[in-house]
């Protein structure tokens, strides 16, 4: 605890505990979690904002994301370019995101960018495809994701326009009591 | 400590539909006027460009009501005092507040404009002044009227050319302005007569009004000469009946300018001083005016186009300058809109609100650049923001879906706004000051103690254990383990400091020996400590003579109730907050293949877990495929009839089973105690334990197996089968045994029948948990070496976590129920608890696998929760109520010993209070509202006619949310339908006429209004539904 003052100020600590659902605690182990990604990257000294990126290849290999389908999108979904490379500010981002505290819309928008491959705004169908593909790692064949697809648009497509839109898909998530835990990553 | 702000607002507020109708009006007019002329004559580049532009600009100025309103309603120059008069109303607000802060930040801006003394200085210098201002290193205000603005001005780019042809004009109307903005301040300050502003307005301009019409008129040709259209139609129009009808426009603009007298008015001595800025500005733009004059010609073609901001194009000029000069006015008119929103909006619903506006831009179409806080939509956000409580704020802000830099930005800004208010308000009054850091202290406070809080989360990393490789589901379990213990934990420390440590200091010796099988059989030596009932005593605890006296029986009786009542509660919360988050829509929920597809489980992180759940996933979205497919196969009512057939069978013979174990269960008791009063064996009082454990053992199992017979289509359905056919046993036997202890063992006549009870409990609670242990070691464990070894096929098992937690759920119950005849049973529980949780961990890790069905986790919560509310605590209640009211306590011992009932000694500390004068209160809260039946019939009355009322509101709402949803996909169909026909007539267009571009745009164009009703559907349906996820919150 007592080192915590040379890498943050008090300032920077309040700032970031007002703007993720971290404590104090937690931010600290998340930095130093962070750090240790990249230690020689990562100064221990952020108390000028150096302006430092731990690349996707790093990032990715956290216990906690190694195997998750999605990584990929997440990091790209949190990172600032869209490129993977994260801050330690995208990764709060992220982590505050998945936390438990955070509230179902905010889940849900995320949530809607991680499976919006293209970044149209839209989950089309293509996306969907992409997203039932990681989901089974290849277990199903072609025909059936197409199926399983038009089902899911089906299901979900409110306003029928062939794709999922945010509302629609938070309308989806509405439904699915789960995903509040579900989409949680514990740090 | 925006009190005041608020009032302010408040009283603004009257003229505020005006504004905003008026706004509207002119805007729509402005707005409409501009689409066409911008669809025609205008390049597409900048017809795209512009097109967008009246959108944020509409959308900026719904919010900023006054100002804004302002700008259409006084395109024309003359206007300019008047204007000036009104946007002083808002700017008023600003120069309020100008004494805290916009001095530094104004000032250099006048220093600018006075020392490059012509426009053009005054012009760039606000900018400059402004970006470089360190203050606000991100005003937003300044990038967004660069932004928005920026489009309009290319016309007032076109027009330098047109200028200098009639220099004089701009330069005499610039004078004018100036005039008009020195004026200004004079007639504000005798603003007394709200009729003057007009009159004086009139003998004050007719110079510059006449100069003023000129450029317009003049501005007018040029403009009818050159290209640019829109401006004519749109600032043209109305300015000419501000210009040309003088008599008219005093009428037209002396409603706004009263607000802005009223206003000064209302806050009287205030105003003097924020007057003086604006005399000053005045007085800057006079001494511009006299460089002017002097006709530096190379500066004066540079310095008329600002002029002529402030003149013919007031609507736009004006604003833009005010806004360069002070772009904080941006916030200091988002403080103003956010008041009446404020009040309208009563917390929450503000954020929540704005929230859903900035969703849809920020992907709806992606804000320009990275600066996002340009958006109106931005300013909207932070004016939001900043009357909020600082908590509200903090969760407000945290739930906004932006990167962290922006986050944090928002809260400088929002902050800098909110101390410079409170920095204001100071000069009023200290002790809002006090307040401030008073709730600031409080805000730190509270972060330590969540960081206290979080810091006690047991088995933090346990459950990532659990989590990274079994899922939510498991998970769930060893929540539910957590919660149960957190919540014995509660109920012993209160026991503990109020029941236990009491007695202690005045036990006596305990004279039985100890002999090592207490531990089991829970007699003997423990009957005569603290653990029990009967070891309490009666009497009043007094150390010294003078020291207070602790009344033993009010404090247990007390005690206990507390704690039920407090666990009443908790579980009652708990309850609600999993139906609210987990029955959302319960009538809309279907079993899709939605939930499968986008739910996947993050929490899962081990490599193997995350292949198996793969795996496992696409069996499910295949069978649920193939469910699809079979959907429509109707069964023969030969096979429905056998099907049916079963499930009765199965039916009965669960309840067969559990009337049978039930029965056996209360004749082995009664057989038992009379058996136990014959041979007095210390170990044979362990029979009963141990056939009830038994039974609680064997019979689920065989319950399960029924599933091997019945073929439900939807495994839910199966395990919720399960799981009532579980608790009707459990709660059947529990019910049988409190029925044998209350009317057997009760009314038998021995001594100390309550320490017996507590005895029993005591046994039954270890005996379950040791066979859990048992069961945890040996069973599981043979069954993963006979599943890995001997019959593969069967594989590992999977977790059943309906049963695992129905066993917590019968463990709690007896808790509860024994907590009244041995106050340390939670104690016990607490750490048999703590003990099982590193069991079932242990074994979990080693002989499971995850589930292969997606199983609804939270939803299973919700359902454990109810079950444990229900039948379980409801029938815990009822056991304590029917002990205490109904019950004759033991003559010899515990605190209640010689009462005829339990209640009684309730009824005689009323009596004892009702002598004492102080305490008549507390008797009369007792007699008439605990006490008096007449009150409990009106109480539940009342409840009854709210809950009525609130069905009704849910059925509406209900109705409303199909409405809705029906109304959005009509608006999907009318999309695909418009686009559809678009489509088409442009086809044929091009068929036609290959070279037309103008259907192409408006083909563009012309889904974008109706994408932005949808959005503002959805997002209402959205809104609609927040506030309702809110309401039982407020």
């Amino acid at each position: 605890m007592g080192n915590k003052q040379t890498v943050f100020t008090h300032e920077q600590l309040e700032a970031y505990q007002d703007c993720t659902f971290f404590t104090r605690k937690e931010i600290m182990r998340l930095f130093y979690r962070y750090q240790d990604l990249a230690p020689q990257l990562v100064p221990l000294d952020y108390t000028s904002y150096p302006d430092v990126k731990v690349p996707y290849e790093l990032i990715s290999s956290m216990p906690e994301l190694k195997d998750n389908p999605f990584r990929q999108r997440i990091a790209q979904v949190f990172s600032e370019d869209g490129d993977g490379h994260m801050t330690l500010d995208n990764f709060l981002d992220m982590f505050s995101v998945m936390s438990e505290m955070a509230p179902r819309d905010l889940k849900a928008y995320y949530a809607f960018k991680i499976y919006d491959f293209n970044n149209d705004d839209y989950i089309c169908m293509w996306d969907l495809e992409q997203t039932v593909t990681k989901l089974t790692r290849g277990e199903l064949s072609s025909e059936e994701v197409t199926l399983v697809c038009e089902k899911v648009l089906d299901e979900a497509d409110g306003d029928h326009d062939g794709r999922l839109s945010l509302e629609d898909f938070q309308n989806m998530i509405l439904r699915a009591p789960d995903f509040l835990s579900t989409f949680h990553i514990r740090i | 400590m925006s009190a005041y702000y608020r009032n302010n607002g408040y009283e603004e507020e009257p003229d505020y539909p005006d504004y905003s109708r008026s706004q509207n009006h002119t805007q729509g007019n402005w707005k409409t006027r501009d689409y066409p002329d911008s669809l025609g004559p205008l390049n597409n580049s900048d017809y795209s460009k512009s097109r967008r532009n009246p959108y944020s600009e509409d959308s900026r100025r719904n919010p900023d009501y006054p100002r804004s309103l302002a700008e259409p309603d006084y395109p024309g120059s003359l206007s300019h005092p008047d204007y000036s008069g009104t946007r002083n109303s808002p700017y008023s607000v600003g120069s309020r507040r100008n004494p805290d802060y916009p001095r530094p930040l104004a000032e250099p801006d006048y220093r600018g404009s006075r020392s490059n003394s012509d426009y053009p200085g005054t012009r760039s210098n606000p900018y400059s002044a402004g970006s470089r201002s360190s203050d606000y290193p991100t005003s937003l205000a300044e990038r967004d009227y660069l932004g928005s603005w920026s489009n309009p001005y290319h016309p007032d780019s076109f027009k330098e050319p047109d200028y200098p042809e009639s220099q004089r004009n701009p330069g005499s109307r610039s004078s004018g302005n100036s005039a008009g903005s020195r004026t200004n301040p004079d007639y504000l300050g005798s603003l007394g007569e709200p009729d003057y502003p007009g009159a004086q307005g009139n003998s004050n301009y007719p110079g510059p009004r006449a100069h003023s019409n000129h450029p317009g008129s003049s501005r007018n040709q040029e403009y009818a000469g050159s290209r640019i259209k829109p401006h004519i139609d749109t600032l043209g129009k109305p300015d000419y009946p501000g210009t040309e009808d003088q008599p008219y426009s005093p009428n037209f603009l002396g409603k706004p300018d009263y607000s802005g007298a009223e206003d000064y008015r209302n806050s009287p001595d205030f105003w003097g001083e924020p007057d003086y800025p604006n005399a000053e500005d005045g007085c800057d733009y006079g001494s511009s005016k006299t460089p002017e004059t002097t006709r530096e010609v190379l500066s004066r073609t540079s310095s008329i186009q600002p002029s002529f901001h402030h003149g013919a194009v007031g609507p736009l000029g004006l604003p833009v300058r005010e806004n360069e000069d002070y772009h904080e006015s941006i916030e200091m008119k988002s403080v103003e809109m956010a008041n009446p929103y404020g009040h309208s909006g009563h917390g929450y619903v503000n954020p929540t609100y704005v929230a859903e506006s900035n969703l849809h831009p920020s992907y709806g179409n992606p804000p320009s650049g990275d600066d996002w806080y340009k958006s109106p939509q931005e300013q909207k956000l932070i004016a939001s923001l900043i009357p909020m409580a600082s908590r509200e704020r903090i969760k407000a802000i945290r739930n906004q879906p932006r990167t962290m830099e922006e986050k944090r930005n928002l809260r400088k800004l929002v902050d800098k706004e909110k101390s410079k208010q409170s920095r204001h308000i100071f000069e009023l009054s200290c002790c809002t000051h006090c307040v401030n850091s008073i709730s600031l202290a409080y805000r730190r406070s509270k972060n330590i103690l969540s960081e206290l809080l979080s810091s006690i989360s047991l088995w933090q990393k346990t459950f990532k254990v659990i989590g990274g490789k079994f899922g939510t589901s498991v998970l769930s379990y060893f929540n539910f383990l957590r919660w149960l213990l957190k919540f014995n934990i509660f109920s012993f420390i209160v026991t503990f400091s109020f029941i236990i440590i009491p007695q202690f200091t005045v036990a006596g010796r305990n004279t039985l020996q100890f002999t090592g099988l207490e531990f089991f059989t829970g007699a003997g030596y423990f009957s005569d400590t603290v653990m029990y009932y009967g070891f309490y005593t009666n009497s009043t605890i007094q150390h010294g003579s003078g020291g207070a006296s602790y009344d033993m029986q009010l404090a247990y009786i007390f005690t206990i109730a507390a704690c039920l009542i407090i666990c009443f509660f908790s579980l009652l919360f708990s309850m609600a907050r999993y139906f609210r988050n987990n029955f959302i829509n319960p009538h809309i929920y279907s079993r899709g293949i939605t939930k499968l597809v986008f739910c996947w489980d993050f929490t899962i992180t081990h490599e193997r877990a995350v292949k198996l759940k793969q795996k496992n996933l696409s069996t499910e979205l295949r069978e649920n495929l193939s469910e699809i497919r079979q959907e429509n196969v109707r069964l023969t009512l030969n096979q429905q009839l056998t099907r049916l057939s079963i499930h009765l069978a199965a039916w009965v013979v669960s309840t067969g089973v559990a009337t049978t174990c039930c029965v056996a269960v209360y004749y082995l008791a009664v057989n038992n105690s009379e058996f136990l009063q014959s041979h007095r064996n210390p170990g044979s009082v362990l029979l009963l334990p141990f056939v009830v454990s038994c039974i609680n053992l064997a019979v689920p199992r065989f319950y399960s197996m029924f599933s091997l017979v019945e073929h439900y289509e939807i495994p839910r359905q199966e395990v919720y089968v399960l799981l009532i056919r579980n608790i009707v046993l459990k709660i059947s036997i529990i019910g049988i045994l409190c029925y044998y202890w209350l009317s057997i063992v009760a009314l038998a006549g021995e001594e100390c029948w309550e320490t017996l009870i507590g005895q029993d409990i005591y046994r039954l609670l270890l005996m379950d948990f040791v066979f859990s242990l048992a069961d945890s070691f040996l069973g599981e464990f043979l069954r993963r070496i006979i599943g890995m070894q001997f019959i593969t096929s069967l594989g590992l098992q999977e977790f059943d976590i309906a049963r695992n937690v129905l066993e917590l759920i019968y463990a709690q119950t007896l808790v509860w129920i024994g907590t009244f005849f041995c106050p340390l049973l939670p104690f016990i529980q607490m750490i048999t608890l703590f003990i099982m949780f590193y069991v079932k961990n242990i074994s979990l890790m080693m002989n499971f696998q995850p589930p292969s069905k997606a199983w609804r986790a939270s939803q299973m919560m919700t359902f454990f929760i109810f079950l444990l509310f229900f039948p379980s605590f409801t029938g815990v209640l009822c056991t304590l109520a029917t002990t205490i009211w109904r019950l004759k306590p033991s003559a010899d011992c515990g605190p209640f010993r010689g009462l005829p009932f339990f209640i009684h000694s309730i009824y005689s500390w009323i009596d004892t209070l009702s002598k004492r004068p102080g305490y008549l209160w507390v008797v009369w809260i007792y007699r008439n509202l605990i006490g008096s039946v007449h009150f409990f019939f009106i109480l539940t009355l009342i409840v009854l006619i709210i809950t009525y009322l609130y069905w009704q509101i849910t059925e509406g709402r209900k109705i409303m949310i199909r409405l809705l949803h029906e109304q959005i996909i009509n608006e999907g169909k009318d999309k695909m339908f418009l686009i559809e026909k678009l489509t088409k007539l442009q086809d044929t267009e091009k068929r036609a006429n290959p070279s037309s571009f103008t259907l192409e745009r408006s083909d563009v164009e012309e889904p974008d209004p109706l994408h932005v009703r949808e959005y503002e559907g959805a997002r209402e349906l959205r809104f609609r539904r927040s506030v309702q996820e809110n309401n039982p919150n407020a």
